[in-house]
C-alpha cells in the first residue's frame, strides 16, 4: 500500500504487503524486490498482540559484548529467577557483572573465575537489599568450591571498591525456618510433630538473639546456630512428644541439611539456659539437666533480660536477684519448703562469665615468652657452625648412588 | 542442598547499606600537657570582668612566658596543625582552651594594653611529651619477619641440594631450595638468580643473622655470594587486648575499613590507612596485625586500634 516509501530499486510507489508464509514482507509490485521484511508492529492493534522483546534477547547486546560475558550475564540472570528475586536485583547483579568485567584481572581470568564471579555479584545484590541469601546457597547452585568462591568474593568486593552490609540475621531466621517442613501433616510426619509456623518463628527468633547476647553467634557461621535454636524451639512448644527427637531426626523431617556444627551449638544454648535456670527461683529447686531445661524454655525467655544479667557475672548487681526473687515469688506458687528457703542476698549459683565459648576452654598450649634474644645480626658466624649443614664427601656419593638406584628402579618397568 | 531456595518474596525495603562514616582514624599524636614552669591558661569566659582578671593572671606570668616565647613560637606553627587533628581529650582536660586562648588574645581589651607583643598566646607550653591518654600498656610480640637479599651471583640448585644436609629441591614443585637452619630458627627459599628469601625470624636482626648464615652456606658449597640490598619485606606480630569483641557493631560503625564475613572468616579484617597496615581481629580479643615494613608501624597500629575495640568491649 501506498504510504509515501518507495521501492529502491525502480522508485514505484506500488509496495503491496505480501507475506511469504509467515513472514510479513512489503514487496514492490512493479520489480519485486522486497522493501522491509519482518517488520514487528504495522498498526496499534497488531501491537497489542505482541510481547514486548527485552533488549538483552534482542541482537543488539551481542555485538557490542563477547560471547562468554553473553554466556555469564545470561547465567546472572538465569539464577536471579531460580531464586525468585525482584527485576531490580537482576538489572544490579548484571551491572555489576559487567563492571567487574572491565577490569583486565577479570577479563583475563580463568573461566572457572568467571562462573564462580556470577554467584558474587548476585551475592552483593541480595546483601545490598538485605535478602538473606548464604553463600552455601550460591555455591551448591553454581557446583562451585567455598575456597574459590571466598577468594573471588573478597577480590571483587575489593576492587570495585563496593559497601557489602553483613548479612541480617533476622531475615535469614524467616526465611531459613520457613524452609522447614513441620507445618504441615504428611505420611512421614506424626500430627504431633507439626506446628505453627509463626509461634515457632518466633520463639526462634527469641532464641537467637539470646544466643547472640551470650556471644555464641560473632565469628561463627549464622546457619548451625539458627538450625539449633529452631531445634529448641520445636521442642519446647510441646515438649512431652518431642523431647525424645533428636537434631538429626528433626533435621531429615523436615527435609533440611544438618550442618556439621549444629549439634555442638546446641550443647552450648543448652548450657546458657541452664545458667539461665539456675537464677529463676521456682527452677533452682527442680535441678534440671540440659534435656529437662527445654520444657522450661519460655519462662526463660520471658524474662531472659534479667536472668542474663544476674546468672552472668559482669558487674554483679544484687539488686536484680531481689527483684527477680520478689517477682518470682509473686508469680509462681511457692515452690520452696522451710528448708530450701534461701536468704535473700545469697546465690545459688556463682555467676559464669559472659564470654565466647573460645575464651571459656583452657588455652591448648601453654604460650611461653619467648626469651629476648640480645641479638645484633652482625655476630660472627663461626666456621663449625655452618659446617653442620654441609654434607661430606662421602654422604655426597651415598647419596648420589642412592638416587641413581631409584632413578634405575623407577625406569625398570617398561613396557615390552 | 537448598538452605535458602524456596525464598517467599516479601516486601523489600531497599535501604542502602549502612554508611557510618567515622571522619577518620585517630592518628596518634602527642597530647599537649604543660611543661615544666608554665601554668595554663583559664578558660575564657564572655564575661568580660573575668576576662579582665584573666589579663592580670597573665601579667604575673609575663616573665615566664617571655623566656620561653621563642623557643615555643617557633615549634607552634607544627604544632597547631597536630593539635588541630586532636580527637582525644588529654588527662589534663585543657586542650580545648588552646585553640580558645590562641584566638583570643589577639583582640586588646578596652582599657588594659597587651602587654604580651605576639598574637600567638605564649602560654602554650608545645614540647610533646608523654601522651596524655592512657597507653595500652600491651605491647604487640613480633611473630614472623620476611626479609630478601640478593647473594649475586647464579646458583647451580642441584649442586646446593646435593651437597647441603638441611636443603630441599622439588623443581617439578617449585623452582628453588628450601633450606633451614637450626638457630635461629628460620627457612630460606633460594633461587637460582641469587636471589633469596628469609622467612621465620621473630626480630630484625634475627632475620640479618640468619640471611647472613644462608649466605655462608653458599659460599661454602662453593659459590661467590655476597650480600647485596637486605630488605625487610613483612613483618606479623601479634597480642591480646583481653577482651571480647562485638565484632558485628565494629564492622557497623569502620565499615569502610573492615571486612567480617562469618561464613568464611571468623575474624574482621581491617585494613588501617595510617599506618598502612592490615589487622586481624578475633572475638576473643587476639588481634594479629601484619603488613609492616618496621616495628614502629605495628606498635602504631595496634594504639590506633586499642581505642576503637576498648569502645566495643561488651559492658552487660
Amino acid at each position: 500500500m501506498p504510504n509515501g516509501s518507495r521501492c529502491p530499486d525502480c522508485g514505484s510507489s506500488e509496495l503491496v504487503e505480501d507475506s511469504h508464509y509467515t513472514q510479513s514482507q512489503l514487496v514492490c509490485s512493479e520489480c519485486g524486490c522486497v522493501v522491509t521484511e519482518g517488520v514487528l508492529t504495522t498498526t496499534f492493534s497488531d501491537e497489542g498482540n505482541l510481547r514486548e522483546v527485552a533488549y538483552s534477547r534482542s541482537t543488539g547486546e551481542n555485538e557490542q559484548v563477547s560471547r562468554s560475558q553473553q554466556r555469564d550475564l545470561r547465567r546472572v540472570r538465569d539464577l536471579c529467577r531460580i531464586l525468585k528475586l525482584p527485576q531490580t536485583f537482576e538489572d544490579t547483579a548484571v551491572s555489576y557483572y559487567r563492571k567487574a568485567y572491565q577490569l583486565s584481572g577479570i577479563r583475563a581470568a580463568r573461566l572457572q573465575k568467571k562462573e564462580v564471579l556470577v554467584g558474587c555479584c548476585v551475592l552483593i545484590t541480595c546483601r545490598q537489599h538485605n535478602w538473606p541469601l548464604t553463600m552455601g546457597t550460591i555455591c551448591a547452585l553454581l557446583y562451585a568450591d567455598l575456597d574459590v568462591f571466598s577468594g573471588t568474593y573478597m577480590q571483587i568486593v575489593k576492587l570495585l571498591e563496593l559497601d557489602v552490609p553483613s548479612l541480617c540475621l533476622e531475615d535469614l531466621v524467616k526465611s531459613y525456618c520457613g524452609s522447614f517442613k513441620l507445618f504441615q501433616a504428611s505420611p512421614s510426619m506424626p500430627p504431633k510433630y507439626v506446628e505453627d509456623k509463626d509461634k515457632m518463628l518466633s520463639r526462634t527468633l527469641l532464641l537467637v538473639e539470646l544466643a547472640n547476647e551470650t556471644w555464641l553467634v560473632t565469628g561463627r557461621h549464622p546457619l548451625p546456630i539458627i538450625t539449633a535454636a529452631t531445634f529448641l524451639a520445636w521442642q519446647s512448644l510441646r515438649p512431652s512428644d518431642r523431647l525424645t527427637c533428636s537434631l538429626a531426626r528433626f533435621c531429615k523431617l523436615a527435609n533440611v541439611d544438618l550442618p556439621y556444627p549444629a549439634a555442638s551449638r546446641l550443647q552450648e544454648l543448652q548450657a546458657v539456659l541452664l545458667q539461665m535456670a539456675s537464677q529463676l527461683a521456682w527452677l533452682q529447686v527442680l535441678k534440671l539437666d540440659k534435656r529437662s531445661v527445654v520444657k522450661h524454655i519460655g519462662d526463660l525467655l520471658q524474662h531472659r533480660h534479667i536472668l542474663l544479667r544476674m546468672a552472668f557475672r559482669d558487674g554483679t548487681e544484687v539488686v536484680e536477684t531481689e527483684e527477680l526473687q520478689q517477682q518470682g515469688q509473686g508469680q509462681q506458687e511457692e515452690v520452696e519448703d522451710g528448708a530450701l528457703d534461701l536468704p535473700k542476698k545469697k546465690r545459688p549459683a556463682s555467676p559464669a562469665l559472659l564470654l565466647p565459648p573460645c575464651m571459656l576452654k583452657p588455652p591448648k598450649r601453654t604460650h611461653p615468652t619467648p626469651p629476648v634474644s640480645v641479638v645484633t645480626g652482625d655476630e660472627n658466624i663461626s666456621d663449625s657452625e655452618i659446617e653442620q649443614y654441609l654434607r661430606t664427601p662421602q654422604e655426597v656419593r651415598d647419596f648420589q648412588r642412592a638416587q641413581a638406584a631409584s632413578q634405575a628402579a623407577m625406569s625398570v618397568p617398561n613396557p615390552p | 542442598m537448598d538452605q535458602n531456595n524456596s525464598l517467599p518474596p516479601y516486601a523489600q525495603g531497599l535501604a542502602s547499606p549502612q554508611g557510618a562514616m567515622t571522619p577518620g582514624i585517630p592518628i596518634f599524636s602527642p597530647m599537649m600537657p604543660y611543661g615544666t614552669g608554665l601554668t595554663p591558661q583559664p578558660i575564657q569566659n564572655t564575661n568580660s570582668l573575668s576576662i579582665l582578671e584573666e589579663q592580670q593572671r597573665q601579667q604575673q606570668q609575663q616573665q615566664q612566658q617571655q623566656q620561653q616565647q621563642q623557643t615555643v613560637a617557633a615549634a607552634a606553627a607544627s604544632v597547631q596543625q597536630s593539635t588541630s587533628q586532636q580527637s582525644t581529650q588529654g588527662a589534663s582536660g585543657q586542650t580545648p582552651q588552646l585553640f580558645h586562648s590562641q584566638t583570643l588574645t589577639t583582640a586588646p581589651l578596652p582599657g588594659t594594653t597587651p602587654l604580651y607583643p605576639s598574637p600567638m598566646t605564649p602560654m602554650t607550653p608545645i614540647t610533646p611529651a608523654t601522651p596524655a591518654s592512657e597507653s595500652s600498656g600491651i605491647v604487640p610480640q613480633l611473630q614472623n619477619i620476611v626479609s630478601t637479599v640478593n647473594l649475586g651471583c647464579k646458583l647451580d640448585l642441584k649442586t646446593i641440594a646435593l651437597r647441603a644436609r638441611n636443603a630441599e629441591y622439588n623443581p617439578k614443585r617449585f623452582a628453588a631450595v628450601i633450606m633451614r637452619i637450626r638457630e635461629p630458627r628460620t627457612t630460606a627459599l633460594i633461587f637460582s638468580s641469587g636471589k633469596m628469601v628469609c622467612t621465620g625470624a621473630k626480630s630484625e636482626e634475627q632475620s640479618r643473622l640468619a640471611a647472613r648464615k644462608y649466605a655462608r652456606v653458599v659460599q661454602k658449597l662453593g659459590f661467590p655470594a655476597k650480600f647485596l640490598d637486605f630488605k625487610i619485606q613483612n613483618m606479623v606480630g601479634s597480642c591480646d587486648v583481653k577482651f571480647p569483641i562485638r565484632l558485628e557493631g565494629l564492622v557497623l560503625t569502620h565499615q569502610q575499613f573492615s571486612s567480617y564475613e562469618p561464613e568464611l572468616f571468623p575474624g574482621l579484617i581491617y585494613r588501617m590507612i595510617k599506618p598502612r597496615i592490615v589487622l586481624l581481629i578475633f572475638v576473643s580479643g587476639k588481634v594479629v596485625l601484619t603488613g609492616a615494613k618496621v616495628r614502629a608501624e605495628i606498635y602504631e597500629a595496634f594504639e590506633n586500634i586499642y581505642p576503637i575495640l576498648k569502645g566495643f568491649r561488651k559492658t552487660t
